[in-house]
């Protein structure tokens, strides 16, 4: 049910083409586009701005009740409407290419009767560059488009009534019978001619389509007991995987609020740093071989401009910035600012060097090593951790407060120079500063145990010298720091008593710059129950990883945070990060379970 | 004159003339694609089809580089603003006739105001002067080929 125009973000699924993603609500709207990439302006943004943003419409025209799905094993959407007077079913996806000349970007809504007669009504309303700029609407070779400067859309339908053209929209109505195939095609172009496809290559392109993703997903190799979270979730994230280059956005949509009318609205339409060795692992685990490679090459040539430094974050074609600007959207549900770029670029966070170097040593380690100008590289960026580790920084939750010593940064410091280490002692990076990384991983050791750790608490705090905590301490036992020690186990404990309910844990306590509050953090919660089954606590973590899987939408995806009270989802989705922990934690649950 | 000066003319006019069409795509100008126009007439692979739209792009450059210097030779002069003179006449051309009415006619997979998506894929016409590409797209195009007409007129006048 829509509240003053807006679905509820739980409502959404997504499709995509390793190019773009749409969201499509439970009630048909497609309310999230972005044209030609997943990083570009917007065509359909009605989640941001349900008068103003622009979306697809396809519904009965009369009360519905839906069913969802995913076809089996695909990214193929599935919608049932339910009507007094009939059911039909809805297929939408986003096409790949296949036979013939293809739209650049194509998504195709086939509407099959399964019974009765229902009256179907669509109505295709975009709004280009984030529904700033109304479109020009008209007819060409017979053909509904709407252009606007460099981009264009194209509505094909067959079957699917008359066209109806006005200045703002392009709509139809048409009464869908038990065996009845409507098809309504959105084809787009940049900088080029459209497209205008016929309907057996867009069937062809659909079958096409349902083929590479169940063969993808047949390719996984998780077999465990959490085997449809864990290929569901592959499934979300081969979608936020930018095809040309490799890179991951952390999420498709940008501003979805954390906090309903609030000021924490995010773009994650970038690739994090900080979740770059979540994502190797969790694409070595699956059996995506390709995909790891991929993503690691990018990430060493998009980090070549700031070398040795590394931005925290990078667009998906390797670019550094990402310039924060406001839209003059509503936001949802009057959450403004509605934010585009991201200010979190410019930050320090040094917790991304122990990403980075985890990432390689765990790619070093599946492919023997990598050649000598890449060990050069990082061997370099561990001499720069050596000179950095001691400035405080924003952390890896973006602070928009003063800059402090984060424990959790200093962890990832440490497992930078561990990891080098061994990397050096593999004969993967030049040996020459070893004593150096040595010596400073025990400094870092020294500052964590001394200064970051609270016996009032019984736990490691937010940061030197705090009272605060923070569940980020937890990555810090996923890789590899105080394993098996007693205030690691204590701080598991610590961080679920007081941030925590049940399986939910909020990211930390105290201030961080911004006001209002936020939702239980999804990845955390997923991150303390690898941690649970890593430290050997298996019962708890499986009971844990069973709460949490039942928290996903009824297709299965999950945006950033969960509001505790109500269930409802909040922040950006189908959120990466998200995915990744579900995965990673069913993989080493999975191993402690046979452990 | 001679007919090196048509054959480098036409050559640097070409690049000249594709890459100002290219920046002006970049820039939000237009979404016009002169390569990807020719090259779809032959191939529905869209890599192969730009591949070899720039190839074509080329060899059409050469080939009105010389209907300009058989011109040339004809009126017994040449020059910078004659070409550029007849780079207007040409862009005009293009823009209208060529690209609006005759391209249409003869290419396979473009679309007219009497067809419809029934088998084929067909790319979306370009109406008159182009508009349809975007509003400032017969501006990009006059002021390309005048460029092109100027460079080849050049080059022709230059060489001996």
């Amino acid at each position: 049910m829509r509240r003053a125009g807006y679905a509820p973000l739980r409502d959404y699924a997504a499709i995509g083409d390793g190019r773009t993603v749409a969201l499509v609500a439970g009630d048909g709207s497609i309310d999230w586009l972005c044209l030609p990439d997943l990083d570009s302006g917007s065509v359909f943004a009605a989640v941001l701005d349900a008068e103003r943003g622009g979306s697809f419409q396809l519904a009965p025209g009369c009360a519905f009740t839906t069913e969802r799905r995913y076809l089996p094993d695909s990214n193929v959407l599935e919608t049932t409407f339910i009507t007094d007077d009939g059911v039909v079913r809805v297929l939408d996806a986003m096409l790949l290419p296949g036979d013939g000349l293809a739209p650049s970007r194509e998504l195709a809504r086939r509407v099959e009767g399964v019974s009765g007669h229902v009256d179907m009504h669509w109505r295709v309303e975009p709004r280009f560059a984030y529904g700033s700029r109304g479109p020009r609407i008209a007819l060409r070779a017979g053909m509904p488009v709407a252009t606007c400067g460099q981009d264009a859309v194209a509505v094909s339908a067959w079957e699917a009534g008359d066209p109806l053209l006005d200045e703002h929209s392009i709509s139809g109505r048409f009464l869908a019978s038990e065996g009845h195939a409507a098809l309504i095609v959105l084809s787009a172009a940049h900088q080029e001619p459209l497209v205008f496809p016929p309907r057996a290559e867009v069937e062809s392109r659909c079958a096409v389509t349902l083929a590479f993703w169940r063969d993808w997903a047949a390719s996984r190799t998780y077999e465990g007991p959490w085997r449809d979270a864990v290929i569901r979730s592959a499934l979300a994230l081969k979608l936020l995987i930018h095809a040309p280059s490799g890179a991951i956005a952390a999420a498709p949509s940008a501003s979805l609020p954390e906090q309903i009318g609030g000021e924490r609205n995010w773009d994650y339409r970038f690739c994090w740093v900080r979740d770059s060795a979540f994502m190797l692992d969790a694409m070595m685990q699956l059996g995506c071989p390709s995909e790891a490679e991929a993503f690691f090459w990018w990430l060493l040539h998009a980090s070549q401009l700031t070398h040795p430094r590394l931005g925290v974050l990078y667009r998906l074609d390797g670019g550094a910035k990402a310039q924060e600007t406001t839209l003059d959207l509503s936001g949802y549900r009057d959450s403004r600012p509605v934010r585009v770029g991201n200010g979190a670029a410019e930050q320090q966070q040094l917790d991304i060097y122990g990403d980075l170097m985890q990432t390689a040593w765990l790619y070093a380690s599946a492919n023997s090593g990598f050649d000598r100008e890449t060990g050069r590289r990082l061997a370099e960026v561990a001499d720069l951790v050596c000179e950095l580790w001691r400035q405080p920084d924003c952390g890896i939750w973006e602070v928009r407060s003063e800059p402090l010593h984060f424990t959790h940064s200093k962890m990832m410091c440490w497992v930078a120079l561990d990891r080098a280490v061994r990397m050096a002692e593999a004969g993967w990076l030049p040996p020459r500063h070893v004593t150096r990384w040595e010596a400073e991983a025990i400094a870092i050791r020294d500052f964590i145990e001394s200064r970051c750790w609270s016996d009032e608490l019984v736990s490691y705090t937010r940061s030197a010298g705090g009272g605060d905590l923070d569940a980020s301490a937890l990555l810090g036992a996923l890789m590899g720091y105080g394993v098996g020690d007693s205030r690691m186990a204590s701080t598991i404990d610590a961080v679920r008593r007081q941030l925590g309910s049940g399986p939910l844990l909020y990211r930390y306590s105290g201030e961080d710059g911004l006001s209002g509050g936020e939702g239980a953090f999804l990845c955390c919660s997923f991150f303390l129950v690898d941690a649970l089954a890593q430290t050997g606590r298996v019962d708890e973590a499986t009971d844990a990883m069973g709460e949490l899987v039942a928290l996903a939408n009824d297709v299965g995806l999950y945006a950033e945070e969960v509001d505790r009270e109500t269930g409802a989802f909040l922040g950006n989705m189908p959120q990466g990060l998200v995915h990744l922990s579900l995965i990673n934690a069913a993989v080493s649950l999975s191993k402690a379970q046979h452990a | 004159m001679n007919v090196w000066g048509a054959v480098a003319g036409g050559f640097v006019g070409t690049v000249v003339l594709t890459t100002a069409l290219r920046a002006a795509s970049e820039l939000g100008f237009t979404r016009m694609d002169l390569p990807f126009l020719l090259g779809t007439a032959f191939s529905a692979d869209r890599t192969r089809a730009k591949a070899l739209g720039y190839l074509l792009h080329f060899v059409v450059g050469e080939c009105f580089a010389f209907v300009y210097y058989g011109i040339f030779v004809a009126i017994g002069h040449s020059g910078w603003g004659l070409g550029a003179a007849f780079g207007l006449l040409h862009g005009l051309f293009a823009s209208t006739a060529l690209v609006s009415v005759l391209l249409p006619i003869i290419h396979p997979r473009m679309g007219t105001a009497d067809s419809s998506a029934a088998a084929r894929p067909l790319l979306e016409p370009p109406g008159f002067m182009m508009l349809n590409y975007g509003a400032r797209t017969p501006l990009v195009t006059l002021l390309s080929h005048v460029s092109y007409g100027a460079i080849v007129g050049g080059f022709i006048s230059l060489a001996s």
